[in-house]
């Protein structure tokens, strides 16, 4: 009985069927414990130590964010060295003033970088994808040339293309639009591709039979279908991009990243705090826009 | 108009994968004429108005619509040229569901329309108060600006309805126009369609006989790819529908590729 079931189920395939689903399920049991068993070994599954200290201090820290010395910083903080000369003294409400305005300025190049970088992949990604869809009947070589690029832009990850194009064409925003326009170009180009896929042939037929020609057909038939899927991917493929662009400036691409590189160097918790809420209210503003935005589309 | 015969049919056959689908030695039908065209599930009522639509040639004979010969596969050009005068109604709802029920409507004057208004949906205003006066013509001018998709199926029907009385078409083909409705809308539609077609010759594809009379003068019943009978609406009778829709002879083509339904209203003896 048992046997019969199995050979039923190598008919299927190796994964289908209860034994099959209990063989996966024992295969993730022991790359777990793989994992855990030889970072142990290694003695890596430490914590620090002392976790809970540290995690205390940082979290006071983080609990107040720098901008509020904006109102509450003292101002005037004096550095005097060991035997009490005073080297200098600042005030503290107007340098967070001005860390702020440089915040500022670094979330808009956080957006430009993000616009740009995702309108440049939406329009890269556009002809390949018209390459790639299946009901559209690209010339073979043609359309795996179109989906291998697809699909090598997508697993080279915003960061990698970051570091690369650095290198080439400088620190700088334009390091960071390119980098996000050739890695989300696969992206856009997967879901063009299904949003032309699943396009409504019946739409085509009505138009077609009343005799209208192929660019009479596009416009009236295969543009309405297509057009509003493709504005609601690329927001939700924006949105992701905002969230990607705020880690760019790690590698010197600019914009919020450079803030969270510097602030994370000199342990400046409270800045990092100040830094991330801007992130958080970027990504969760842009987020609900978008939705409003593709909702209002469906 | 001309002498020429509206649509002219001669020794046409129709073959696909070693399965006779139509035969017909010789079918005349002139301008202005109502013909309703009956027969069970693959007896080749969809493969006849294929044939007529010029979406597929014979294998052999030939066929004459509206002037154009169909017997070899037509030209892009011509092939458009002949759509533009021949106005389609398919049971399948064919509507852009995205666009509303005005610019649906609108798309019936694709032919006349060229250029970029007919690319950007910027029609010249006497086509849209044409396609209003269609709307209204079908009673959903109130609903011009719904989306064909937030249409019901009766609803859409009527929209194509007004497509074709936009297009002004000399002949319409009209494959099931009522599969999906309900009796009453059904009627509604057909009585539209009969309107919508005054000036045009019509041929129906129909299932249900009580709809026979609403739609047709002549009648063509086709029993396993051939013309069993070519009556006018008065002489069909119970029996001689129950004659071609009889279960033996359905079920030597028991596959019905050319018929996409999956059910099929059985003529009821006394509606008819």
């Amino acid at each position: 009985m048992r046997l019969a079931s199995a050979l039923n189920n190598r008919a299927l395939g190796p994964f289908s069927g209860r034994l099959g689903f209990l063989g996966l399920a024992l295969i993730y049991l022991v790359l777990i414990a793989a994992c855990l068993g030889s970072l142990a070994q290694e003695g890596e599954l430490s914590l620090g130590r002392s976790p809970i200290a540290n995690l205390l201090k940082t979290a006071g820290e983080f609990a107040r964010p720098s901008f509020l010395d904006v109102w509450f910083g003292n101002p005037n903080l004096e550095y005097r060295s060991d035997d009490g000369t005073l080297l200098r003294s600042e005030n503290r409400q107007t340098v967070e003033m001005d860390y702020l305005a440089g915040l500022g300025r670094a979330t808009w190049t956080t957006i430009r970088i993000a616009t740009l970088g995702s309108l440049l992949g939406a329009l890269l990604a556009l002809p390949l994808a018209v390459m790639t869809a299946r009901n559209l009947a690209a010339p073979k070589p043609l359309a795996w040339l179109a989906k291998g690029v697809l699909d090598v832009a997508r697993s080279i990850h915003t960061l990698v293309f970051g570091l690369v194009l650095v290198g080439i064409v400088g620190l700088g925003p334009t390091a960071g639009i390119l980098a996000i326009g050739l890695h989300s170009m696969g992206t856009y180009g997967k879901l063009f591709a299904e949003a032309i896929e699943s396009l409504d042939m019946a739409a085509i037929d009505a138009v077609r039979s009343v005799g209208a020609g192929p660019v009479q057909v596009f416009f009236n038939a295969v543009w309405p279908s297509v057009l509003p899927q493709f504005v609601s991917s690329h927001l939700y493929i924006w949105e992701f991009n905002i969230r990607d662009s705020t880690i760019l400036g790690l590698i010197g691409a600019g914009g919020l990243g450079l803030l969270i590189t510097e602030a994370t160097s000199l342990f400046q918790w409270g800045r990092l705090s100040t830094v991330l809420l801007v992130v958080i209210a970027l990504v969760v503003s842009f987020d609900a826009l978008s939705r409003r935005i593709r909702m209002a589309l469906a | 108009m001309s002498s020429l015969p509206c649509i002219a049919l001669h020794e046409v056959r129709c073959a696909a994968e070693g399965r006779v689908l139509l035969e017909i030695d010789r079918l005349t039908i002139n301008h202005g004429e109502r013909i309703a065209i009956v027969g069970h599930n693959g007896a080749g009522k969809s493969t006849l108005l294929r044939l007529l639509s010029g979406f597929m040639p014979p294998s052999h004979g030939q066929i004459e619509v509206l002037g154009h010969s169909l017997s070899q596969p037509l030209p892009g050009a011509d092939l458009r040229a002949l759509r533009v005068e021949l106005g389609q109604v398919m049971q399948g709802l064919h509507l852009v569901a995205r666009l509303s029920a005005r610019e649906n409507v609108l798309i019936g004057s694709l032919g006349r329309v060229t250029g970029w208004r007919s690319w950007t949906r910027y029609f010249p205003a006497h086509e849209v108060s044409r396609a209003e006066a269609a709307l209204q013509a079908v009673g959903l001018l109130p609903r011009a600006q719904t989306r064909a998709d937030k249409l019901s199926g009766g609803e859409r029907q009527k929209v194509a309805i007004a497509r074709l009385l936009m297009q002004g078409p000399r002949l319409i083909l009209a494959d099931e126009p009522t599969a999906a409705l309900d009796p009453s809308a059904a009627a509604e539609v057909c009585q539209l369609l009969v309107k919508a077609a005054a000036e045009a010759t019509l041929i129906t594809v129909v299932h249900n006989p009580a709809l026979l009379p609403l739609l047709a003068e002549r009648v063509i019943g086709l029993k396993n790819g051939r013309i069993a009978f070519d009556l006018p609406v008065a002489a069909v009778n119970d029996e001689k529908l129950l004659n071609l829709y009889r279960p033996d002879a359905a079920q030597e083509n028991p596959l019905s590729s050319n018929d996409s339904r999956t059910t099929m209203e059985l003529p009821c003896p006394g509606t008819a």
